[in-house]
């Protein structure tokens, strides 16, 4: 019975300490795959910010366009302008609440569907706009429908609105659980806004042989009033702000190492002290000590790698679980995943556990092994 | 016949907190190929100590414990456990099998530690089982069989490497009358196919069915 819970022990221990090794890089790997996914190498955004982290704009997008474009090794610019807008549905047989939803509008170039996927219709031309799907459903639009947008901010819609047909509705992949953003052209969001030659920022694309660090510093050198980074220079600025994710991943799945390894070392030490006997008697007979202490830090070994392969099938279970309950976190994209099942999270775990298993359960074999023979036969003979 | 191990004018202190106690003091023993001596004493007399002593399981505080010409003083702790696995079996009040084995098993321990191949260690651990009368009983675990049967397992195992000498510290301490007349004709059984044995007892019957008897009193042998 105490074997068995052990085993359990051991198995939750190394489940949350796989579930931390998954916790503790699976952000960035997660977000640093999305940001790849994209095509884009750079992003060029306000200076001290990154992209989508405030509303501030780069002004006179229409010059550092051009500059941008200069730029040796520069392939495809894409601007982004991101504003809150306003969206109501507009009466007409497509019917709707007429509820008026603040969300996240999304200006881009024709063509660039980079930051979306479209489930249904098409992308949006001048004077259209796409919707996100779970947006469509809340709103119970779909492409033909028409809605009025405007600019919000905390205090309610002001300046024009604008009448434009739902041309289709779409997934965009940094959606948070909160913001379900419309895409229109970036041109008609800019004249909504009243701020027309301003880009929250830019994605780009550079050449097929182009270095994007040296094409970072050559934009860098023409702009300096923005900020340019690379996909990898974003994912250690989020790295810094996720440290504290990686801290608490660090302590927790510390602590439960070192709790797999006193289970494993207390069950060890009761049953080496209940057989000193039978050790002291294998040890009388010849066997060598190197032997005894080799066979009970196997007992040790087994048990940490059946508790240690439960508990990596339990972190899979645990790790989604837990995944629903985090991808509901504002701020985050919800295609940014937490929990990233690698296999060398899951080995790292297993190793760990098996190897401090071993070694907590080789204490007490040493110590019980390298008492005097005879004092424990006079011990455990009467 | 031949020596197999000589304890000449041995003595043997332990420091028991700040005491130190003498167990055995100026003890002499032979023992020779084909005996079957039998060491009696009252308890705490010294008996166990000089068994662990011919043994090797232990070292004289002082004097020389021979065997088979070696002396065992000057022995590291690794070569008199080579010794030990190679030349001694030991026997024990509480029999001390490994639990979860079976008697077939816990027989070819000794033989596994000495590294016989597998196939001969099997063959060899169920002929001298059966030489016990425990043929039946090979699967067995230990707490499947009697206490008689375990102390057999026990004999078994101490015989597997086919020892010089056969060392048995109160054998029959845990068993009852008809269980211990059993061991005893075991014991003598063996002895006359040429097993060496010594045996350490309280058990008058037993030491009346040896060949050859020693008490130790006080630490000392008297013959």
């Amino acid at each position: 019975m105490r074997t068995v819970l052990t085993v359990a022990g051991v198995a939750v221990s190394t489940a949350m300490l796989a579930d931390m090794l998954m916790l503790g890089g699976g952000i960035q790997q997660s977000f640093g795959e999305l940001l790849e996914s994209r095509g884009y190498e750079l992003r060029v955004s306000p200076k001290g910010t990154l992209p989508f982290d405030t509303e501030a704009t780069i002004p006179g997008w229409g010059t550092l366009r051009d500059s941008v474009e200069g730029v040796v090794g520069v392939g495809r610019v894409a601007p982004v302008l991101a504003m809150s807008v306003s969206a109501e549905l507009e009466g007409g047989e497509a019917g709707g609440s007429g509820d008026v939803t603040r969300t996240l509008g999304l200006g881009l170039d024709a063509g660039n569907r980079s930051l979306y996927e479209v489930v249904e219709g098409d992308g949006p031309g001048v004077g259209e706009v796409l919707v996100d799907a779970r947006l469509a459903e809340a709103l119970e639009v779909g492409p033909g429908s028409r809605m009025r947008l405007g600019i919000a901010s905390e205090f309610g819609t002001w300046g024009r609105s604008a009448s434009v047909r739902v041309s289709g509705t779409g997934d965009f992949v940094f959606a948070t659980a909160r913001d379900m953003p419309v895409a229109m052209p970036l041109a008609d969001l800019q004249a909504l806004s009243g701020k027309e030659d301003e880009v929250s920022f830019a994605m780009i694309r550079v050449g097929a042989d182009a270095d994007p660090e040296a094409v970072r510093a050559g934009i860098a050198g023409v702009a300096d009033r923005v900020e340019v980074v690379t996909l990898a220079g974003i994912s250690d600025k989020l790295d810094e702000r996720l440290s504290y994710f990686r801290q608490v991943a660090v302590i927790l799945g510390s602590v439960s190492l070192f709790v797999a390894a006193l289970l494993i070392g207390t069950i060890t030490a009761v049953s080496v002290s209940e057989r000193l006997g039978v050790i002291a008697a294998v040890r009388a007979i010849g066997v060598a000590r190197r032997r005894v202490v080799g066979d009970l830090a196997a007992e040790s070994v087994v048990l940490a790698t059946v508790g240690g392969g439960i508990g990596i099938g339990l972190a899979v279970v645990v790790a989604g679980y837990l995944e629903t309950i985090l991808a509901g976190l504002p701020g985050l994209p919800v295609a940014v995943r937490f929990f990233v099942l690698r296999p060398e999270s899951l080995a790292t775990a297993y190793g760990l556990v098996i190897v401090s298993g071993g070694v907590a359960g080789l204490v007490p074999a040493m110590r019980a092994t390298g008492r005097e023979v005879t004092e424990l036969l006079h011990r455990e003979e009467p | 016949m031949s020596i197999i191990v000589t304890a000449r004018d041995v003595t043997r202190d332990y420091q028991r907190g700040r005491t130190r106690v003498r167990a055995l003091r100026g003890a002499t023993v032979e023992v020779r190929r084909g005996d079957f001596l039998a060491v009696t004493g009252p308890s705490g007399s010294g008996k166990s100590t000089l068994l662990h002593l011919l043994g090797g399981v232990d070292v004289a505080t002082s004097g020389e414990v021979s065997f088979l010409g070696e002396d065992l003083g000057r022995l590291s702790v690794e070569a008199r456990a080579a010794l030990r696995l190679r030349e001694v079996g030991l026997v024990f009040q509480r029999f001390h099998l490994l639990p979860m084995l079976t008697a077939i098993e816990n027989v070819e321990l000794p033989l596994a530690a000495a590294r016989v191949p597998r196939r001969e260690r099997r063959d060899r651990a169920a002929a001298v089982l059966e030489r016990v009368g425990l043929a039946d009983r090979l699967r067995h675990r230990p707490s499947q069989l009697s206490g008689g049967q375990c102390q057999r397992v026990a004999i078994a195992r101490a015989l597997a490497n086919d020892p010089a000498l056969v060392l048995a510290d109160e054998p029959t301490g845990e068993l009852d009358r008809a269980t211990s007349r059993r061991v005893l004709t075991l014991f003598q059984e063996l002895n006359a196919s040429g097993t060496t044995l010594v045996v350490a007892t309280h058990d008058l019957e037993l030491a009346a069915g040896a060949t050859r008897r020693i008490e130790v009193v006080d630490g000392s042998t008297r013959p």
